[in-house]
This record gives C-alpha cells, sequence and structure tokens, in this order.
C-alpha cells in the first residue's frame, strides 16, 4: 500500500468540494428549521421568538395529526398491498410454467420509472366524474348508475389514493424480490419438492426466511417513501376534498407556503423528520428482534 | 393424460394473473396515447373507445404554441449538469473512502448515510429561505444544487462498494510508472468503475428527472419550469381539455419511456442494485 500514500492536504482538497456542497444542502438546513421552528414568522423581516410553541402547536394541531394518520394509512396499505402483491407475483414469475417472463418484468416495473406527477394526472383522469376511465367503463357496462365522482367521497377517497400508490411501485419491489429469489440455490426448492411441499408452503417456509433480509430492506423502503409522500397527493386530490387526504408534507407545504406560517411550518418540518426517524427506526429495531427470535 | 392436461390448467391461472397485472401497468400510458390522437369531442364522447380519426393537432399545438419544448429541455440540461456533479463528487468520496483509512473516515461515511435518512420535506422551507436569500432561487443553475447535494449519498455508497473490487496492484503499477496518484485515480480507477457509474447516472437520472419538490418551491418563472411542475401549471390552464392535457404527459413521459424501454434490462438491474445496496 506504500505506494499509494497521498498527502492529507491534497486528500482534503479531493473530498471538501463535494462535502461542503452535501453540508450546505442538507445539514445547514436542517439546522435552519429547528431554529426558525421557535419563531413566529410569515418570511418577511420580522420575527417574534415564541419558544417551543410551535412545535407543541404542531402536535396539537388536528389537520397534522389527521395527516399523519393517513400517512400511516398508507405505509400499512402499501406493506400489505405492495410487498404482499409483489411477493406473490415474484413467487409466479419465478415458477418454470410462467411465460414471457422477461415482458412481464419490463412491463410491471415500467410504472416505477414515471414521475408520481404524472401517476396523479393519470389516475385523477380513470377516477374523473365526467369523462373519467372508470365511470365510462361502468357506463359501457350497463352499470351507469354506480357512476359517482370518485374523489369527492371522503369515506373511500384515501383508499382510491392508495391504489395509484400501490399499483405504481408492485413492480419495483417484485423485481428487488425476484433478484434476491433468484440468489437462492434452486437444489433447495427440488429438494423441498422430492419431500412433497406444496407450491404454498414452499412460498411461506423456504422461500420467505431465506430471502428475510431482503424483505427487510423492501419493508424499511416501503415505510420511508410513503412518509414523505407529496408529489402524487399533490397532483391526485391536492390534499382534498377538505384536508381528507392531506398527509404530513402536504400539510407542511400548505401551511409554509400558502398560509405563509414559515416559522410553523419549518417547526413541522422538523416534527415530521423526527417522526419519520423513529417509525423506520423502530420498525427496523422490531423486525431485528423478530427475525432473531426465528433463528433462535 | 388426464392429469397431464389437469395440470396445465393450473398453470393458466398464474399466467393470466401476470398477464392482467402486465397490461394494467401498461395501459394507462396506452390509454394516455391513443386518448391524446383525439378531438376533444370525440374525447367527451366516449373516452374510453379508439381514435376514429387520429390526428396529431396537438401534438403540434403543444409544440409550437406553450413552454413544454422549454420546459423538457429545462429537465433535460438540469438532469445532465447534474448527473455531472453527482458522477464526479460520488466517485471522489465514494473512492477515499473505500480506500484509505483516514482519521474522521467512519464519522464522514456516517454523515452521508444520515442524509439518506433525512425526508426531503424536511428541508422544505429553511432551503426556500436560505436561497431566496442568497439570491439562488430562480436560476437556471437552482435545482443543480438539491439534486447533485441529495443524490451523493447512494453514488458514494455504490462507488465505495465498487471500488472494493478493484484490485488495488494496478494503482501500484501504475504508480511505479510513474503515473502521479490523481492522475491515476481519474484516469485509470475511474474508467474501471464505469459499470457503476452508469448505474448511478440511470437511477439519478430518473429520479430528477421526475422531482418535483424542490422544483415546485425554487423556481417560480414559467420559462425555468422543469416538466413535472410545468405541467401542472399546464392542467390548470387546460383543465377542460383533456385530450391536449393528455398529449402534453404523453410528451413528458416519452423521453422516459424510450430511455427505458431501450434500456429496461440495464435499468432494472442498476435500480434493483442501489435499492438493496442503498
Amino acid at each position: 500500500m506504500g505506494y499509494l500514500k497521498m498527502k492529507k492536504g491534497s486528500m482534503l482538497l479531493c473530498l471538501l468540494p463535494g462535502i461542503i456542497w452535501y453540508s450546505f444542502i442538507i445539514l445547514v438546513p436542517v439546522i435552519l428549521a429547528g431554529y426558525y421552528g421557535f419563531f413566529d414568522w410569515s418570511g418577511g423581516i420580522n420575527k417574534t421568538f415564541i419558544g417551543i410553541q410551535n412545535y407543541i402547536d404542531v402536535l396539537k394541531d388536528s389537520v397534522f395529526i389527521l395527516s399523519l394518520k393517513n400517512n400511516l394509512f398508507l405505509v400499512v396499505v402499501c406493506l400489505i398491498g405492495q410487498l404482499g402483491l409483489a411477493f406473490l407475483f415474484a413467487f409466479m414469475l419465478n415458477s418454470r410454467h410462467v411465460r414471457l417472463k422477461g415482458l412481464h418484468r419490463t412491463m410491471s416495473y415500467f410504472p416505477a420509472v414515471l414521475s408520481a406527477v404524472v401517476v396523479g394526472f393519470i389516475w385523477s383522469f380513470i377516477y374523473d366524474y365526467n369523462y373519467g376511465f372508470i365511470n365510462a367503463f361502468l357506463k359501457l357496462i350497463g352499470q351507469g348508475d354506480k357512476a359517482q365522482a370518485w374523489l369527492s367521497n371522503e369515506k373511500i377517497v384515501m383508499a382510491l389514493v392508495a391504489i395509484p400508490l400501490v399499483w405504481q411501485y408492485i413492480g419495483y419491489y417484485m423485481i428487488i424480490i425476484m433478484s434476491a429469489m433468484s440468489s437462492v440455490d434452486p437444489q433447495i426448492f427440488e429438494m423441498a419438492e422430492i419431500d412433497g411441499a406444496s407450491g404454498w408452503k414452499k412460498a411461506v417456509y423456504i422461500t420467505l426466511p431465506l430471502i428475510k433480509n431482503t424483505l427487510i430492506v423492501c419493508v424499511t423502503l416501503c415505510i420511508a417513501g410513503n412518509m414523505k409522500i407529496f408529489d402524487l397527493i399533490y397532483s391526485l386530490t391536492g390534499g382534498g376534498p377538505g384536508n381528507s387526504t392531506s398527509v404530513m408534507a402536504m400539510y407542511a407545504y400548505k401551511s409554509s407556503f400558502l398560509s405563509y406560517k414559515m416559522g410553523y411550518g419549518s417547526a413541522m418540518s422538523i416534527v415530521i423528520l423526527v417522526i419519520s426517524l423513529v417509525v423506520v427506526g423502530g420498525s427496523q429495531l422490531l423486525m431485528r428482534h423478530f427475525t432473531k427470535e426465528d433463528e433462535g | 393424460m388426464k392429469k397431464k392436461k389437469k395440470l396445465h390448467a393450473v398453470y393458466a391461472i398464474p399466467n393470466l394473473i401476470l398477464l392482467l397485472f402486465s397490461i394494467t401497468c401498461i395501459f394507462p400510458a396506452i390509454w394516455l396515447i391513443y386518448s391524446s390522437l383525439k378531438e376533444k369531442a370525440e374525447f367527451y364522447h366516449s373516452p374510453i373507445a379508439l381514435p376514429e380519426n387520429p390526428s396529431i393537432q396537438h401534438y403540434i399545438s403543444i409544440l409550437t404554441d406553450s413552454e413544454l419544448l422549454k420546459w423538457l429541455f429545462n429537465s433535460f440540461r438540469t438532469s445532465l449538469l447534474a448527473l455531472l456533479f453527482i458522477l464526479l463528487f460520488g466517485f471522489t468520496i465514494g473512492y477515499f473512502l473505500s480506500r484509505y483509512r483516514f482519521r474522521g473516515r467512519n464519522a464522514l461515511y456516517a454523515y452521508f448515510l444520515i442524509g439518506m435518512l433525512i425526508p426531503v420535506h424536511a428541508l422544505m422551507v429553511p432551503m426556500y429561505v436560505m436561497f431566496s436569500r442568497l439570491g439562488l432561487n430562480d436560476q437556471w443553475f437552482t435545482l443543480i444544487l438539491p439534486y447533485t447535494a441529495l443524490s451523493l449519498p447512494i453514488a458514494v455508497f455504490l462507488v465505495e462498494s465498487y471500488v472494493k473490487s478493484v484490485p488495488h496492484e494496478i494503482e501500484e503499477a501504475a504508480a511505479i510508472d510513474g503515473s502521479s496518484r490523481l492522475r491515476t485515480i481519474y484516469t485509470i480507477v475511474m474508467p474501471m468503475c464505469r459499470p457503476i457509474l452508469i448505474t448511478i447516472g440511470i437511477i439519478q437520472f430518473f429520479y430528477i428527472w421526475n422531482e418535483f419538490t424542490f422544483s415546485l418551491i425554487l423556481i417560480d418563472s414559467q420559462e425555468l419550469m422543469t416538466i413535472p411542475v410545468g405541467l401542472t401549471l399546464f392542467k390548470g390552464q387546460f383543465s377542460t381539455d383533456y385530450p391536449r392535457m393528455m398529449t402534453a404527459m404523453v410528451l413528458a413521459i416519452l423521453p422516459t419511456m424510450i430511455i427505458y424501454f431501450i434500456f429496461s434490462k440495464q435499468i432494472i438491474k442498476g435500480m434493483v442494485a442501489g435499492a438493496v445496496k442503498g
């Protein structure tokens, strides 16, 4: 390694531009957000120090609580819908009796490369009352009386928002899970088959434990992704009707940039940051705990 | 004989399910494309039917008489410039983290790891304030700043683990031949890392092309918008002309669609690698 020696100074010179750039965008704003959170401030010159009042208000804000609940709802739905279906489809696709594997892979991954804004707009056309795909389809099959203004129905709107979200990323997780499955020694499956394991038993008792680590990665990605969801909600419902589909990022955006409560919005950003870290970190601990028990 | 037939029927079910799923994945894009070829009245008459007299009039009018082409250009320029910085800084930092055990090395590694855990919306307000104070918002280069920084962690980690597989004997040999350290790093090691750099480029291209939040907050003037925010503006203006809006959406996803369907294998592989390692 002697030849690889390098002066500390020149190494630092190489590293610094990237580190400074990164710190300027990530670290400085987080610190600033924490600081602004202590002020009653509408973005102008005048700031009034109000201590931790903003932070307290955020935690008491009923719209914020509703938004948090919506985030958690999406997390749960996506964990079941996205990962569940992704595992199921990956398992099917791994079977040697399935044709057109390459085509399925390419098609099912496609929605994941679309922008969430486009996905939101596509689905707003699908749900549209007058000219939407669903209502047109219902009329076509003679069920026109079931047509409705889907996204205005507060009772089901969260479920309707979850559908495009689940839809967009099933393929993404399916591919990740498949790549994990393909690294499992095929002999294990053959032996299980000889021992008489059926398809389902194979999936639950053999495949699942063998790709545990990948599944943990998927769960983490899924939780983190749904805690920060914004674009899709913005383009699909804008948080409405009322605040019924609001999520934390949406509400932080509205408070800061539409109501000009910059101090309040900053405090909310910090609360979102902490909640996300707690939820992601907590789920990690939980999963490690359970998978350890499995081994013991 | 009978048993064999029954078995085939059983296997038809997963085939059918997967086929249905694949169709639902691609169908919305197909619906967009053929609807964009319809007249307004024809679309309102029947949103599902195929166009009777396909016409590209919406495409002509949008490309000649709207800002959309400009937004596409802005998205391309931002993506390319940001990618340049991401690859340069990501490679440099990743390389040194991988090759050297200097003091603070682990702290630096953790520092980039934390960046991946921070939800971008926590940065919204302070970044807006900071950028407007410094006069950095609403410029042609504005978005390159956050996109580069936010992409660095994944680039650093992918390079860091890749460089481990590059034998350092090559670098020693280069040193004996009189190549300076920096020259070796950038003209010998960096080209050897091409596969991982391409992977990073692909993943981050899609991220930047689709990014919405910072573009929404940091850019005000229409002529500097990128395509996702431009689309929301477009929708506000033409909310009643569905086929026209759908045409704009087709144009917005066309570059990603073309890149995706040409390179789908590499893209899928790269994204999976990025997700699992990141």
